[in-house]
C-alpha cells in the first residue's frame, strides 16, 4: 500500500515514500519516485489519487521555482509550506479537487531550525516532529512515539526509520516493495540508501 | 507640438518621452520633503507637512490609532513604513493597495511580506498606470522602510514610472536635491539608529521651507527589532513626541517663541 | 420555469433519479480517495482499520471496477474489459504485442479489432478500455506530433507525446473517458515506452502490460524478460504473452497483432491466430503452445523402478 514516513532529527529531517504504482491488483512501476525536491532545502512527499498527485505536484514544483527566479531566494519552508496548504484548501472547494495527501520536510537556513509539515487533501495543516501517510502510519505513529528522539543524529535517524520500515513489512498484508529515502540538512537534499 | 504626446499617457513622444510621467514627477518635486536613512539597527523617516495651519483640526493625531497625522506617513505592515510625497487623494489609494497586498502575502505564506516584494507590488501597479489606455498615472513618490528576515533593514524608493531602488540614505519631494547633497556629505556607513534620528532631522531643517522646524510641521517614524521579540517594531511618533524629540535634538523652534513674546 | 420547479421536489423522474446517484457518488467522494490519510485522527472516529480493500489507491473504485457488469450493466466504465495488450523496452528496440477481441458484456462483438494505433511512422498507441476514446485522442496526439514536427522542425519525443497525452486526458478527469494506454516510440533517447491512463497517471518504464488479460501476459512476460533478448526471442515473448492471456482471459483472444519498433520505426511483423498458437505454434509448422502439448508424454507419478517395470 502506498505509505509514506518523515522523521526529524537535530538539523535534518529524513523523508521516505515507497517507490510502488499500483493499478487494480497489478504493480505497475516499483521504482516510481514520489518525493519531488521544491527547492534547495525542500522536499515533498505525494500520495493520493493517481493522476492527481502528479498534476498536483509538478504545480507546486513549478511555482516554488517560479517564485524563485522571481525574488531571488527561496521561499522558507514555513512560507512554502502555507502556500502549498491555501493552494490544497483552495482546490478542495474548487469543481474538482486534488486528493493529495504530503508530507512537506524543509531545513529553514535562516533560522538553523528543520520543519516538518503533515498536510492532508482536506488542506488540514499541522507542523510535527514526525508524519506518515497511508496504512504505514497505523504502524508508524506508535512506534515513533516510543522511539523518536528530536535530537537524534542521522545514523541514529535512519535506525529509527528502518524500524518503522520494518514494522510495516511485518505487519501489513500488503507491504510495500521499496522506499525511496532522501534527507534534507544545512547541506541541501541527498538521497540515501538504506 | 508637444500638446500631440502629452494629451494621453501611452503615446511617446518623437524624442522617445513619456511627458505625463514627467509631470508627475515634476508634480513630486513640489510635494512636502520625505526623508529616509538606513542604519545598521534600524530606518528613520520623516517627512515635512504642507497642510498646516491653526484652523487645522489635528486633535485626532493625538491620541488613538498608530501615530501620526496621516498626510505623510502611514504604516504599511507591521514591518514596513511608507512615507509618501505627491498627490494624498493618489497616496491613499496606493496605501489602501499596500496594505491589502501585504495582508494577502500573509494570508497566503503566513509571514510578514518582504520588503522589496511590497515595493514590486505597487511598481506594477504604478507601471501598469504608465501604459494602459486612458488612464492617468500615480503622482506619488514613495519611501519604505521596512525589515525582513531575508535583507534585514530596508529603505526604498519607488516613482510614478514603476521604478524602484534601495537606498542607504535618500530623499523626494521639494528640495530633494538639496537633502540629497547633504546626506551624501554627512552619511556613514555603519551609522545607528540614534545618529540616523540627528542626521535625519538636521536635514530636514535645513531643507524645509520653513524656518521653523515643529510638530504642525513634521512627521517622524522610526522602524527598529525588538530587542526581547526580535519583530520588527514601527514607531510613527505623535505630535507631542516629535515636539519632544526636537528639543532634545536642541532643533525646537525658538525663534517662533521669540516672535510670541514680543 | 415551473416545470424546473417541479422537477426539483419530485420523486420521481430522470432528474431525481439523476439525483440520488449523484448523492450515492457524493457520499463517498472523498473517503475513497483519501484512504489511510486521516493518521492519528481517522482512527479515532472509524475505529481500527479491517483490511478487506485490495492493493490499490482506491479500493471502492477497483471493486466496481471488476463487478460492473454483474451489478451495475449501465456502468459507464467498463475499462480492461476484453483486452490484452504489452509492450516491452529491450536491447533492439520496442515489442508491441496486443490481442484482437471486443467484447461487449459476454458477446465477442469482433475478432479482428486493430488495437494498435499507428500515430506516425516511430511512434505506436496501444488500446485498451474505451476502444473509441483510444482511437479517437490516439488520432487527435497524432494530430499534435505532426504540429510539433512542423514548428519544431524535429519529431516529438515519445515523453512529450505521452505528457501531451496525460495532460490532455487528466483536463476530461471524472468526465467518463475510460483508457489504459502505452505509447511507444523511438526517439534521440533510444526505445522508449510510457504508460498513460484516463486516470492521468503516466509512468516511464521497461515493461508494461494493460487489460484484463494482463496479469495473465505478467506471468510469462515477467519471467521471460531480459534487457539482451535478440529480436526473434524478443517477438517470440511478446508473441506467447499474448497468447497465455489469450488461452486464459476469456475476454481476450481471437489472434495477436505484433509489432516491432527499430531506429527507423516501427514494422508490423505479423497476425498470429491463438487457437492455431495453441495447437501449431505461430508458424504452424512446429510445437503449439497448449500446455497438453508441451508436456505431452511426461508424468507426474513416481512408481518405484520395480512398479515400473511391470
Amino acid at each position: 500500500m502506498e505509505t509514506s514516513f518523515a522523521i526529524t532529527g537535530k538539523g535534518y529531517i529524513i523523508v521516505a515514500a515507497d517507490t510502488t504504482a499500483a493499478r487494480s491488483i497489478v504493480k505497475m512501476k516499483t521504482d516510481e519516485d514520489k518525493i519531488k525536491t521544491l527547492s534547495p532545502h525542500l522536499l515533498m512527499a505525494y500520495s493520493g489519487e493517481p493522476g492527481d498527485t502528479i498534476q498536483f505536484a509538478e504545480y507546486i514544483e513549478r511555482n516554488i521555482r517560479l517564485y524563485q527566479i522571481r525574488n531571488n531566494y527561496p521561499l522558507r519552508p514555513p512560507a512554502a509550506a502555507s502556500w502549498i496548504r491555501r493552494s490544497l484548501a483552495e482546490s478542495l472547494r474548487s469543481r474538482k479537487p486534488y486528493a493529495v495527501n504530503l508530507l512537506l520536510g524543509g531545513y529553514d537556513t535562516t533560522t538553523y531550525t528543520p520543519h516538518l509539515y503533515w498536510v492532508d487533501y482536506l488542506g488540514t495543516m499541522t507542523e510535527v516532529p514526525f508524519g506518515a501517510h497511508g496504512y504505514g502510519s497505523y504502524f508508524a505513529l506508535s512506534l515513533l512515539d516510543r522511539y523518536h528522539d528530536p535530537e537524534a543524529s542521522l545514523e541514529e535517524g535512519i535506525v529509527t526509520l528502518k524500524r518503522c520500515i520494518d514494522e510495516v513489512a511485518k505487519r501489513l498484508v500488503v507491504t510495500p516493495g521499496k522506499y525511496k529515502v532522501k534527507v534534507v540538512d544545512k547541506d541541501g537534499i541527498r538521497e540515501i540508501e538504506l | 507640438m508637444s500638446r500631440r504626446y502629452d494629451s494621453r499617457t501611452t503615446i511617446f513622444s518623437p524624442e522617445g518621452r513619456l511627458y505625463q510621467i514627467e509631470y508627475a514627477m515634476e508634480a513630486i518635486s513640489h510635494a512636502g520633503t520625505v526623508l529616509g536613512v538606513l542604519a545598521k539597527d534600524g530606518v528613520v523617516l520623516a517627512a515635512e507637512k504642507k497642510v498646516t495651519g491653526k484652523l487645522l483640526d489635528l486633535s485626532g493625531a493625538k491620541e488613538g490609532g498608530y501615530g501620526g497625522s496621516g498626510e505623510k506617513i502611514y504604516l504599511l505592515n507591521s514591518n514596513v513604513i511608507g512615507g509618501v510625497a505627491g498627490l494624498t487623494a493618489d497616496a491613499n489609494s496606493l496605501i489602501n493597495y499596500a496594505r491589502s497586498a501585504a495582508q494577502q502575502h500573509l494570508l497566503q505564506y503566513n509571514e510578514d511580506i518582504h520588503v522589496e516584494l511590497l515595493a514590486q507590488r505597487l511598481c506594477d501597479l504604478k507601471q501598469g498606470y504608465t501604459q494602459y489606455g486612458g488612464l492617468r498615472p500615480f503622482g506619488v513618490s514613495i519611501l519604505y522602510a521596512g525589515y525582513d528576515s531575508h535583507y534585514k533593514f530596508q529603505l526604498y524608493h519607488s516613482d510614478p514610472s514603476g521604478n524602484y531602488s534601495g537606498w542607504k540614505a535618500t530623499c523626494i519631494g521639494a528640495n530633494n536635491g538639496t537633502a540629497q547633497s547633504l546626506l551624501k556629505q554627512e552619511y556613514k556607513d555603519d551609522i545607528d539608529v540614534k545618529t540616523a534620528i540627528s542626521l535625519v532631522l538636521k536635514t530636514m531643517s535645513k531643507t524645509m521651507d520653513s524656518t521653523t522646524l515643529g510638530s504642525e510641521k513634521l512627521e517622524f517614524a522610526v522602524l527598529t527589532v525588538d530587542p526581547e521579540t526580535k519583530q520588527p517594531k514601527a514607531k510613527i511618533y505623535r505630535p507631542d513626541e516629535i515636539d519632544k524629540l526636537l528639543e532634545s535634538e536642541g532643533l525646537a523652534k525658538k525663534d517662533d517663541d521669540a516672535m510670541k513674546t514680543s | 420555469m415551473m416545470n424546473s420547479f417541479a422537477d426539483r421536489f419530485s420523486t420521481t423522474g430522470p432528474i431525481a433519479e439523476l439525483r440520488k446517484a449523484q448523492a450515492n457518488v457524493e457520499d463517498d467522494q472523498f473517503s475513497d480517495a483519501a484512504w489511510g490519510s486521516e493518521a492519528g485522527f481517522g482512527s479515532l472516529a472509524k475505529g481500527v482499520p479491517a483490511f478487506t480493500v485490495p492493493n490499490v489507491p482506491d479500493p471502492s473504485a477497483f471493486l466496481r471496477l471488476h463487478t460492473d457488469d454483474h451489478a451495475d450493466p449501465n456502468c459507464r466504465i467498463k475499462i480492461q474489459h476484453g483486452t490484452t495488450t504489452l509492450a516491452f523496452r529491450f536491447q533492439g528496440g520496442v515489442i508491441v504485442a496486443v490481442d484482437s477481441r471486443a467484447t461487449a458484456g459476454s458477446y465477442v462483438a469482433s475478432g479482428t479489432v486493430k488495437k494498435v494505433i499507428e500515430i506516425n511512422p516511430y511512434l505506436l498507441g496501444t488500446m485498451a478500455g474505451g476502444a473509441a476514446d483510444c482511437q479517437f485522442w490516439e488520432t487527435y496526439l497524432g494530430m499534435h506530433c505532426r504540429l510539433h514536427e512542423l514548428r519544431q522542425r524535429e519529431r516529438i519525443s515519445v515523453s512529450a507525446a505521452s505528457k501531451y497525452l496525460s495532460n490532455l486526458v487528466y483536463s476530461y478527469k471524472g468526465m467518463g473517458l475510460s483508457m489504459g494506454t502505452m505509447i511507444c516510440g523511438w526517439d534521440k533517447t533510444g526505445p522508449a515506452v510510457f504508460y498513460v491512463d484516463s486516470d492521468g497517471t503516466r509512468l516511464k518504464g521497461d515493461l508494461f502490460s494493460v487489460g484484463s488479460g494482463s496479469t495473465f501476459a505478467y506471468g510469462v512476460l515477467d519471467q521471460g524478460y531480459r534487457w539482451d533478448l535478440t529480436d526473434e526471442e524478443a517477438q517470440e515473448l511478446g508473441r506467447r504473452s499474448i497468447y497465455a492471456a489469450g488461452h486464459r482471459d476469456a475476454f481476450s483472444g481471437n489472434t495477436c497483432n505484433l509489432y516491432h519498433v527499430k531506429e527507423d520505426g516501427w514494422r508490423f511483423i505479423g497476425n498470429y491466430d491463438i487457437s492455431q498458437m495453441h495447437y501449431e505454434g505461430p508458424t504452424g509448422t512446429g510445437t503449439g503452445y497448449g500446455y497438453d502439448l508441451r508436456v505431452e508424454g511426461r508424468t507426474s507419478a513416481n512408481p518405484p523402478p520395480a512398479a515400473a517395470a511391470a
